[in-house]
């Protein structure tokens, strides 16, 4: 964890620090702890009865396994492409390389309706991609599959973005001195260069996983939002949303609410150990 | 802690199996031959060439920037030479990578491997060779033990002291038997004291190990005393390889005169038998005999080795040069460190003269002397008590003379 330092220059008491601590909490209230805590507030208004046979209805089950499972096929892609892709991008010099940086680096500026779009006009029925599958007798949107892909493009940067700085500031006498041992750059990868990426590659997937598991806009594009079939968390909250079921709708928000507060509250305790890869060079 | 230790062991048993078997050898252990390298259009090494014996440790001496670390790098395979050949005993490694070399390198930053113990470390290298378990624990066991880390073999790297990392880095290199072992500025990272101590240890390790050791450094007094032989390198070129007693005493060029220790400079003309700097005349037989008379010279003598007298009667051995006044007066610790100009455009005097008193510091138009720097050892020191100001007789017991270029080209 990280040490506060004592303010030694102030003397007396310190007004800064509460009137500081309040404004912070009080510009955070209405805008993000608030909102936050209705959900919890709505969602169990009705006792927990009601909750619990929201939570367990056979579709909002379904619609909580099949997030999960896509976030994590989504996850597994996105860690292994962004591990190759970081080692990739900070070993090799080549024309063109920091414009493949910044494409990377595109999907979080996108609107995620946008990327769903954009895949639909790749892989819809009557799109170049997706003509040659239907000649198969296969179609990709409208499935899990469809889900996985657009959960891929939406998180592309994320695993990304947290294993190249790692690599960056990796001294390269690590490497080079695994070369001189005698290791070949298979093993130097596998026993050096990989075990030092373990904070940033756990840090990684879990930011992506918390991505993908909140998504909506381009799974609402691709998947068809059929409920027990294609329907994701998020696009369940929504159907139920507008369908006038607010408890059903709250009670798997308040699921996802708690995902993510357990994969971040991870993420922030496991820093220590994340900047401990770090500071190793 | 090790030398003492080391030498109190049973030597038998640890002696012999560090350096790599290998059949009747010619006594070099490794060798390059007019390497030379570019960086984009820079060279950085220009046709350096010279050979380590077998148990031998040399120092590559030079400042940043001289090529002293890629020259290591291109032994290691790191770098690709843009001319010349690597041998390591007998067999041509230049197009061979770094990890068909078997030499060992020592990092700078020491380079452990942050996610394994001191054993797996040390380990690595038979690990990766697929070496059967028992004998990676053997030979793991031996070096531990060899290099004194017996309490610290399952600590990681970060919870070491640089003394202890740069001891496991040695025995990582050691276990596969390194053809010779490559230390790239070894002590760079560390404080003064530890430094004294380690460079000891080391020494005292490679004696036991009998592996050929090249070392890198920017620190005279390190080169002095961890090399066999020393090896100094400037711009690239390598301007002279021989014992520390030769480079020190006999500097062949101007650089490694200054570079190595302090040396005072003086333009000459070669006479015959002597060496004329301005009107003081130094017999010297020996060191200008290949130099034509009339050929302009340096005269290089480093500040130990001047003597001074306040009267005419300088010790024996010590060749006169020229009167002197004591400018300034300084107390470095472990000996005397004085100031003093020298008077080259008076009168030549004859030997027995006593010393003359036209060089002043006092006045400007009278600062015709010509300074040089001169260390007393505390005895003489304090049995004469020179301060400034004072007239002496200023001889020297030992110089050399180098050619006087005025081009560096013409080297």
């Amino acid at each position: 964890m990280v040490k506060i330092p004592t303010l030694r220059h102030v003397r007396g008491f310190d007004v800064a620090r509460p009137v500081s601590i309040g404004v912070m909490l009080a510009i955070m209230l209405p805008l993000v702890i608030l909102p936050l805590l209705s959900i919890f507030l709505f969602g169990t208004s009705k006792g927990l009865g009601v909750f619990w046979s929201a939570l367990i209805a056979p579709e909002a089950i379904f619609a909580l396994k099949l997030s999960m499972v896509t976030s994590f096929w989504a996850t597994v892609f996105n860690v292994i492409f962004g591990l190759f892709a970081a080692y990739v991008l900070s070993r090799y010099d080549f024309w063109g390389r920091n414009a493949v940086i910044v494409t990377i680096s595109l999907p979080t500026a996108i609107p995620t309706a946008v990327a769903g779009f954009a895949l639909l006009l790749l892989w819809g029925p009557n799109a170049t991609l997706g003509r040659l599958l239907n000649a198969h007798g296969k179609h990709l949107m409208f499935t899990a599959y469809a889900i996985i892909l657009a959960n891929i493009f939406v998180t592309f940067p994320l695993a990304f973005g947290v294993i190249k700085p790692v690599f960056d500031t990796m001294s390269s006498s690590l490497e080079e001195a695994a070369a001189t041992i005698g290791a070949t750059r298979w093993q130097t990868f596998w026993h050096v260069t990989l075990p030092s990426l373990r904070g940033a590659i756990v840090g990684g997937a879990l930011l992506t996983f918390a991505r993908a598991i909140g998504e909506f806009g381009s799974t609402i594009l691709v998947s068809g939002n059929l409920a027990g079939r294609t329907q994701t968390a998020p696009l369940y909250i929504f159907a139920k949303f507008n369908e006038g079921q607010i408890e059903a709708a709250n009670a798997i928000a308040i699921v996802l609410a708690l995902l993510s507060f357990i994969i971040f509250s991870v993420l922030f305790f496991a820093r220590d150990w994340l900047e401990f890869e770090a500071q190793e060079k | 802690m090790i030398p003492k230790m080391a030498l109190a062991r049973d030597t038998d048993q640890l002696h012999v199996s560090w350096a790599p078997d290998r059949q009747a050898s010619t006594g070099v252990a490794a060798s390059v031959h007019g390497i030379s390298k570019r960086f984009k259009k820079t060279p950085v090494l220009e046709d350096v060439s010279f050979d380590v014996a077998e148990g031998e440790s040399l120092v590559l001496l030079g400042p940043s920037g001289s090529g002293k670390t890629t020259v290591l790098r291109i032994i290691a395979g790191l770098e690709q030479p843009y001319t010349g050949r690597v041998i390591l005993h007998g067999k041509d490694v230049t197009d061979l990578p770094a990890r068909e070399r078997g030499v060992g390198v020592i990092f700078q930053s020491y380079a452990l491997f942050p996610r394994m113990t001191v054993e797996k470390n040390i380990a690595f290298g038979l690990k990766i060779r697929r070496r059967p378990r028992k004998e990676r624990s053997e030979t793991v066991n031996r070096l531990i033990e060899l290099v004194q880390l017996e309490a610290h073999r399952k600590k990681y790297p970060w919870q070491l002291s640089g003394g202890q990392q740069q001891r496991v880095a040695i025995a990582r290199t050691l276990a596969y038997k390194p053809q010779v072992l490559l230390f790239d500025e070894p002590f760079g990272a560390l404080d003064a004291q530890t430094r004294v101590k380690l460079r000891r240890e080391i020494r005292a390790l490679l004696r036991q190990v009998k592996v050929p050791a090249i070392f890198i450094t920017h620190d005279q007094e390190e080169a002095l005393e961890l090399g066999d032989r020393i090896a100094v390198l400037n711009n690239g070129h390598l301007e002279q390889i021989g014992t520390p007693d030769e480079v020190y005493n006999h500097p062949s060029t101007e650089f490694v005169a200054t570079f190595l220790g302090a040396a005072n400079l003086l333009l000459g003309v070669v006479v015959p038998g002597a060496v004329q700097v301005g009107v003081a005349r130094l017999p010297a037989t020996e060191e200008t005999k290949k130099f034509r008379a009339g050929q302009s010279v340096k005269l290089v003598f480093r500040p130990e080795d001047v003597c001074l007298s306040p009267d005419a009667k300088l010790p024996a051995g010590c060749r006169r040069l020229a009167n002197g006044v004591i400018e300034e007066v300084n107390f470095v610790g472990a000996y005397e460190r004085l100031n003093v100009r020298l008077d080259l455009t008076h009168r030549r005097q004859t030997e027995s003269e006593a010393p003359l008193y036209d060089v002043t510091i006092n006045t400007p138009e009278k600062m015709t002397g010509v300074p040089i720097m001169v260390t007393l050892p505390k005895p003489e020191a304090t049995a004469t008590r020179y301060k400034a100001g004072d007239r002496v007789a200023v001889g020297l017991t030992s110089f050399s003379v180098l050619p006087n270029y005025t081009l560096a080209r013409q080297r």
